[in-house]
């Protein structure tokens, strides 16, 4: 029992992550229809930059992340400007900017690749290491401090979709662009700062899992993929989804490892074949939208 | 009739070239034409069918592993083995299709990826079967009739397969499936208000097209006589997309283009660049579309209007 615990906690952690994967999806999905798959290697831009401020720089950790999250938001908003925008405005077909962002992927992968060397590079925990104990359930401080983190950033979205003008406009966007910017959305404006926001919190779960993992050059496909998953477990239609998603995907994950008894490299096709069977099974997800 | 002897002399060059060739250009050669017959059932699937897909190069493997496997451990005769490998790509892709027929645009992409990643994991974790990470090697291909596919003769191959695949897809393009996949590209709903099945389409296009790089594979296990896993990774999937957004979606011309143009580019650029032509090849891609949307085939056209 203790050991599931410690299980249940880890998974938890790394689910949070999936789940902010997940939500850079959707923050960019919702009012624009575009799958970016950019957001895993914008995890691995949020990791280098840990890497670089935290590691070789050594600033607090508090600042060093705020400057990374920030230089993921101009990451992500210059790359709506430059790759998505044009396409917009000459109102090519959807699938060309998802294919540019596809490029992109490419693009900030192998920039980084001839930057950095190859190998994993160290990101620092945000609190050391060390374990808080809750009775019999347990974890290290960077699985409490994923877990708080990623909590506040889904109820502050979740607030802002719900409780916000600003946010009843992403909302709008998300059901109608040509109705919503006849109702004096600025619809570039919503577009564009849903690219800075997706980026920001993918690039926040690419720092949070950088101590784990490291911070490594090939790290945004896998990312990307398990996001994906996240998302299409819960469900595009509401926020939540992607949170839950990523937990079901992580504790699935973590199980199989554990307890299956099939070899560990298998273990590996699991959300695989997670996504398989939800893409066709139950493509709306287990959350259904919200009327 | 024509066609034919058109056909004919297409080969007689490409394979003709391969004979004044050293060892290793022809090495380069037979690399270079296996991706121009990839690209060019790839463009059927995304350029002209609109199906974005990465699970091509699984479908590549698959035929690769499959003949090797066929001959070598189960021995089987050669035809068999072919027509057995050839039915595993049919299955295989018919059973990934049929089922995403209900996956509307890139969420098929996504799907299939995950599919030749999952490929990946069978592949290294296949055991005595696949051979593990390290793949399938030291065998060779059997005579036939006392003849010996050696050097430049088995150059000639891949030759007639690049003709053959070319062959059979201008012809579903001129023919009145080819108009269907791109009444389902351009528009699903009015496709199938003038009585297009959309979902039978989009199979038949998916299946064909995977058979094909089934095919491709198969002639590729003998090009290295080794197979491992990652000729057939998810990189060079996307490699194939760069190579039919960057010559042109649609065209069969520019499929030739854009697989002859990113395969050789390493070539020139490696002293350049070293091992960074990947970043070349993201940047050509994000200005293809955006500044070149009908590839370097469009402005090729618009040139030669002017």
């Amino acid at each position: 029992m203790q050991d599931f615990f410690e299980l249940a906690v880890g998974a938890a952690a790394s689910g949070c992550v999936y789940g902010l994967i997940g939500l850079g999806y959707l923050l960019v999905l919702r009012p624009t229809g575009i799958i970016n798959f950019a957001v895993g290697e914008w995890a691995m831009l949020g990791a280098f930059g840990g890497f670089v401020l935290l590691t070789q720089y050594e600033w607090p950790y508090p600042l060093g992340m705020a400057a990374a999250l920030a230089a993921t938001f101009l990451i992500g908003w210059t790359t709506e400007r430059v790759v998505v925008r044009p396409l917009v405005a000459k109102s090519a077909p959807l699938l060309a900017p998802i294919l540019a962002l596809l490029g992109m992927v490419v693009v900030y992968r192998e920039t980084i690749s001839a930057i950095f060397p190859p190998d994993p590079m160290p990101v620092p925990y945000a609190f050391g290491m060390g374990r808080l104990e809750f009775g019999a359930i347990g974890g290290t401080y960077q699985s409490c401090f994923i877990i708080g983190v990623t909590l506040a950033v889904f109820i502050g979205v979740w607030l802002f979709f719900e409780r916000t003008v600003a946010g009843k406009a992403f909302e709008a966007v998300s059901l109608h662009r040509r109705a919503a910017a006849l109702m004096g959305i600025n619809l570039s404006r919503v577009t564009a700062l849903s690219f800075g926001a997706g980026a920001v919190v993918a690039g926040l779960g690419g720092l949070l899992v950088a101590p784990n993992t490291s911070a490594h050059y090939l790290m945004g496909v896998p990312l990307a993929i398990q996001g994906f998953t996240a998302l299409v477990i819960g469900g595009v239609g509401r926020v939540e989804g992607a949170l839950l998603g990523g937990l079901l995907l992580a504790l699935a994950e973590q199980l199989t490892v554990r307890y299956a008894p099939i070899p560990s490299g298998y273990a590996q096709g699991m959300p695989l074949v997670l996504l398989m069977i939800f893409l066709l099974l139950r493509p709306t997800g287990l959350l259904r939208a919200r009327a | 009739m024509t066609s034919v002897i058109r056909g004919a002399a297409a080969f007689i060059v490409l394979a003709g070239a391969a004979f004044l060739m050293g060892e290793y250009h022809n090495d380069v050669y037979r690399k270079l034409l296996l991706w121009v017959a990839l690209a060019l059932g790839y463009n059927f699937l995304f350029g002209i069918c609109g199906q974005v897909a990465f699970s091509h190069f699984a479908f590549y493997g698959i035929g690769a592993y499959s003949i090797v496997i066929l001959l070598f451990q189960l021995h089987l005769p050669f035809p068999l083995a072919v027509a057995c490998g050839i039915a595993l790509c049919i299955l295989f892709a018919l059973a990934v299709a049929i089922p995403s027929t209900r996956l509307e645009g890139f969420y098929l992409a996504l799907a299939t990826l995950a599919l030749g990643q999952l490929f990946i994991v069978v592949l290294n974790e296949g055991g005595a079967i696949t051979g593990g990470t390290g793949g399938i090697a030291n065998y060779r291909l059997p005579q036939f009739f006392g003849l010996n596919l050696r050097g430049p003769w088995y150059t000639a191959v891949i030759a007639l397969l690049v003709v053959g695949t070319y062959a059979v897809l201008v012809r579903l393009d001129h023919s009145w499936f080819g108009r269907a996949c791109r009444a389902v590209r351009d528009n699903p709903e009015a496709a199938a208000a003038m009585g297009v099945d959309v979902a039978r389409t989009k199979v038949i296009a998916f299946t064909l097209t995977s058979a094909l790089a089934g095919i491709a594979g198969m002639v590729y296990a003998f090009v290295d006589n080794t197979v491992n896993p990652p000729i057939f990774s998810i990189d060079n999937a996307f490699l194939l997309l760069f190579m039919v957004i960057v010559g042109g979606a649609g065209r069969h011309a520019g499929a030739v283009i854009g697989a002859a143009l990113l395969f050789l580019l390493p070539f020139w650029l490696s002293p350049i660049v070293g091992h960074h032509q990947a970043l070349v090849f993201g940047v050509l891609v994000v200005a293809a579309i955006l500044l070149a949307p009908h590839g370097l085939i469009g402005i090729f056209d618009r040139l030669a209007r002017r």
